[in-house]
């Protein structure tokens, strides 16, 4: 007895070894530099462009009022919970209508001229915001905006005109609001200038050579004391993949691409070639999908839209282009958005079958009934250039319809005219392509199916869902909202207003030397950076 | 001699003019609207119509072109980029020394290897040695030069952790530096650019050796070395020196993928990226530059006939 005590104890001992990080925490050293080798940026003005290069590049330098938790704050890729940056705290009236944030004191910009290092205050926070309506491409997620104000020294006060659930998601974005100096902005005209990149950031640009590098370094006076770890930050512009895989390989980068992307297939090229390169998977934020001029003939009959969903063999795709790693439920919130998404499972069957169903049998006999016996013809208008598997994905989906009866004209475009026409809804009956990843789940239900939006590309209007897209964003109460988003996803479970193809997970890729560079799906680059250090 | 100069020099200027007006109407013939994609991706303007008239891009195509050419050929002005409002030529300048070293060595290489691969094909022909070199020249002419440099970059990176792509630094800076930067992507050019310049130097050069003047050398008891480097290489050379002037396009053209791959801030890539963004007036300018140096450059190409075989006279 006293023998099978000691080995339960033994056993127990061995289990509790087995299950703890079997290297302890490392004490973080400082100093380093880490080097990114990425393409070019247009342009370093954060309100002139909506490109995440530029974006990613200059949340290095800039602050916002609050953002999104990153390195050992956040708990999932996907954490979108809103935490501190140059406001200290902040209040919401019960009415959602007003926003108070009271700002650290003592923050101070990067010390260059003409900015010499001055203080933040509120002015700062109303000018850069003001801009951001004034001037960005994404100005319009500011519209419920209707004044800022700065109450005194440390305090801004924002009023919108109606209760606004996703205001701190997109004020904590490292794409849209970026705190800048006014002095910079007269003095350069814009903040294109490698001079005029003065924020509060935890990196300061120090020399920008167009087309080789751009150089950052420590801000010695970074306001969360004793960050970040590393000396600074090199971006190596590599404009072509293959190099920077290349480069990666030969130890003259730390990261193949700004957040250190790989794709499914270079992920198991690289552990082949270089086993002890450090290859992470993470579900990451992403859709992809067909979509269709619901607002005419064939595609305003649900019936067609339903065959078309039923077309097409998700888990086939998966199968075949993505090792099975793939989400196959990607529609209409994306499988990495899990604070939002409603799986597959908890809808009604009949209803998930049209949403990720594969029946070609039951697709033939919709069409039939819908007046379409013989199938039809349809264009599919599409970038060829968008990443491995979107090439495969475009022909997969017109032998998927060619065997349902529709024949399927590929019809390819150049960036140019696709991201101007096609892609802001103006196109010939259908078309296919992926979507932004966004952080805010209001991007993928109002922006998606909200009558008249350039991105409600399926041209959707649709007078039950319209209310509530609306409420939704309306509702202050999270659990309230999740709820309706729940009921909105419910609701568009059979509608195949769009049809969704599976996303692949996106593989994060860098050398084992690099430590706490841990991937978040907000964007962004500085944050995550703070927490990184080098094990050399 | 004069007078040649002046009529082709006079000539050039209709050449310009047909280019100035090709590049313009096919970049309005392109698919997209410029100032669609910049309002969804930079609002320099609140509205599309102010951005329009912003860029001048609502005024009649002819007044648009007229202002474009006559800000060229009054004030030397080549405009600004749309998307990033810099002057154009200021960025070309800037651009244009790393684009024309490469250009420069992928010569170098290419005529190094092509005439010295041509001479001993044609020297010794129908030999194991000719064999080779021919086989040598349709390889290099089968090998498209971006699937080479990208085994260049990459296979190394697999084997022995180490790949040819460094942070470029201009010649001024650091000249050995910069051609340790620039050897490699300029050899990977040249190779594939000297098959063609093997088989026209090897041909030529059977020519001249089969004409009544070396018949002439051999008997007066010349040895062959002085025969074929003094008296036939230097007339051999014309059509190889003409395939050079014919591929200075693609050598520009060449250069958007070798400075992409080997990360060379060249004028390759400022043209490609213009192009991607219909950024009209980088691409029409930077067009027009390369057709007044390529047009320059076969002149100079013609005159240097004259110096190989004086015979020719202008």
């Amino acid at each position: 007895m006293a023998y099978r005590s000691a080995l339960s104890v033994l056993l127990a001992i061995l289990a509790v070894l087995l299950v703890a990080d079997p290297a302890p925490a490392q004490t973080p050293k400082r100093g380093g530099v880490i080097r990114i080798a990425e393409r070019e940026a247009p342009g370093l003005d954060p309100h002139l462009t909506i490109s995440f290069l530029t974006h990613s590049y200059m949340s290095l330098a800039y602050s916002q009022l609050v953002r999104f938790p990153n390195g050992p704050e956040q708990k999932s890729p996907t954490d979108f919970t809103i935490v501190p940056d140059l406001a200290e705290k902040w209040t919401v009236s019960k009415d959602g209508k007003v926003y108070t944030f009271s700002l650290r004191k003592g923050v101070r910009f990067h010390n260059k001229p003409p900015v010499n290092g001055r203080e933040v205050t509120a002015d700062d926070v109303k000018y850069s915001l003001e801009r951001f309506m004034a001037k960005s491409g994404f100005r319009e997620r500011f519209e419920p905006v209707q004044a800022i104000d700065a109450v005194d020294r440390h305090t801004v006060r924002i009023t919108l005109k109606e209760a606004y659930a996703p205001f701190l998601n997109h004020l904590a974005s490292p794409s849209f609001c970026a705190i800048l100096p006014r002095e910079a902005e007269d003095k350069f005209k814009d903040f294109n200038h490698p001079d005029a990149v003065i924020g509060t950031g935890p990196f300061v640009l120090k020399s920008y050579d167009k087309g080789v590098k751009m150089v950052f370094e420590r801000n010695p006076d970074y306001f969360m004391k004793g960050f970040p770890y590393l000396d600074g930050v090199t971006v190596e512009i590599t404009p072509d993949a293959a190099a920077r895989l290349a480069v990666l390989r030969a130890g003259k980068a730390e990261l193949p691409h700004v957040w250190g992307w790989i794709s499914p297939e270079e992920a198991r090229s690289l552990k082949q070639t270089t086993p002890d390169m450090v290859v992470t998977p993470y579900r990451v934020i992403g859709q992809g999908f067909i979509y269709m001029r619901t607002d005419q003939p064939p595609f305003n009959d649900v019936r067609v839209r339903r065959a078309v969903s039923l077309a097409i063999d998700r888990k086939g795709w998966n199968d075949a282009l993505l090792f099975g790693e793939g989400c196959v439920d990607a529609g209409p919130i994306p499988c990495a958005l899990t604070d939002w998404k409603l799986d597959a499972a908890k809808l009604e069957p009949a209803k998930a079958k049209a949403l990720l169903g594969h029946d070609p049998a039951e697709a033939k006999r919709l069409l039939a009934e819908a007046g379409y016996p013989k199938g039809f013809t349809m264009p599919i208008y599409h970038w060829p250039g968008y990443v491995v598997p979107w090439r495969s994905y475009y022909e997969l989906a017109a032998e998927d319809l060619g065997k349902i009866g529709i024949t399927v004209e590929l019809k390819p475009e150049e960036y140019g005219k696709y991201i101007s026409t096609t892609a802001l809804g103006k196109y010939d009956k259908a078309a296919m392509g992926p979507s932004t990843p966004f952080t805010e789940v209001d991007d993928f239900l109002f922006g998606r199916f909200y009558p008249e939006l350039a991105t409600n590309q399926s041209r959707v209007a649709d007078a039950e869902l319209t209310k509530m897209l609306v409420a939704q964003r309306r509702e202050m109460d999270p659990k309230k909202r999740k709820q309706i988003v729940d009921d909105i996803q419910r609701y568009l479970a059979d509608k195949a207003y769009y049809v969704y193809v599976p996303q692949w997970p996106q593989y994060v890729a860098h050398p084992p030397y690099v430590k706490g560079f841990r991937h978040h799906d907000g964007y962004g680059l500085g944050m995550r950076l703070i927490y990184t250090w080098l094990d050399k | 001699m004069k007078q040649y100069l002046l009529r082709r020099l006079a000539l050039a200027i209709p050449t310009l003019f047909l280019v100035s007006v090709l590049v313009f109407a096919l970049m309005r013939l392109m698919p997209g609207d410029v100032a669609t994609r910049m309002v969804e991706g930079h609002t320099y303007a609140p509205t599309l119509a102010a951005l329009r008239h912003d860029l001048g891009l609502d005024r009649p195509v002819h007044a648009q072109y007229l202002d474009w050419i006559g800000g060229i050929v009054t004030r030397g002005d080549f405009g600004r980029s749309y998307w990033t409002r810099q002057p154009i030529l200021d960025e070309f300048v800037r651009r244009f020394p790393v684009t024309l070293e490469l250009a420069f060595l992928t010569i170098v290489v290419s005529v190094v290897l092509g005439v010295l691969v041509g001479i001993v094909s044609a020297v010794r022909q129908d030999s194991v040695s000719d064999y080779v070199g021919r086989i040598l020249a349709i390889l290099a002419l089968s090998v498209p030069y971006f699937g080479l440099a990208v085994l260049v970059v990459v296979l190394p990176s697999i084997w022995f952790k180490w790949t040819s792509v460094w942070s470029y630094v201009p010649f001024t800076t650091d000249p050995l530096e910069n051609l340790k930067i620039m050897l490699v992507p300029a050899f990977v050019f040249g190779v594939t650019r000297a098959g063609p310049v093997m088989r026209i130097m090897r041909s030529a050069l059977l020519d001249v050796l089969r004409q009544d003047y070396i018949r002439t050398a051999w008997s007066k008891g010349l040895a062959e070395r002085p025969i074929i480097l003094r008296h036939a290489l230097k007339n051999a050379m014309i059509p190889v020196i003409s395939l050079i002037g014919l591929q200075m396009p693609l050598y520009i053209g060449g250069s958007v993928i070798i400075e992409s791959i080997f990360r060379l801030p060249g004028v390759g890539l400022f043209f490609f990226e213009a192009l991607t963004r219909l950024d009209y007036p980088v691409v029409q300018s930077v067009n027009l530059i390369i057709a007044a140096l390529v047009v320059g450059l076969n002149l100079l190409i013609d005159l240097s006939y004259a110096f190989l075989d004086p015979r020719i006279r202008y």
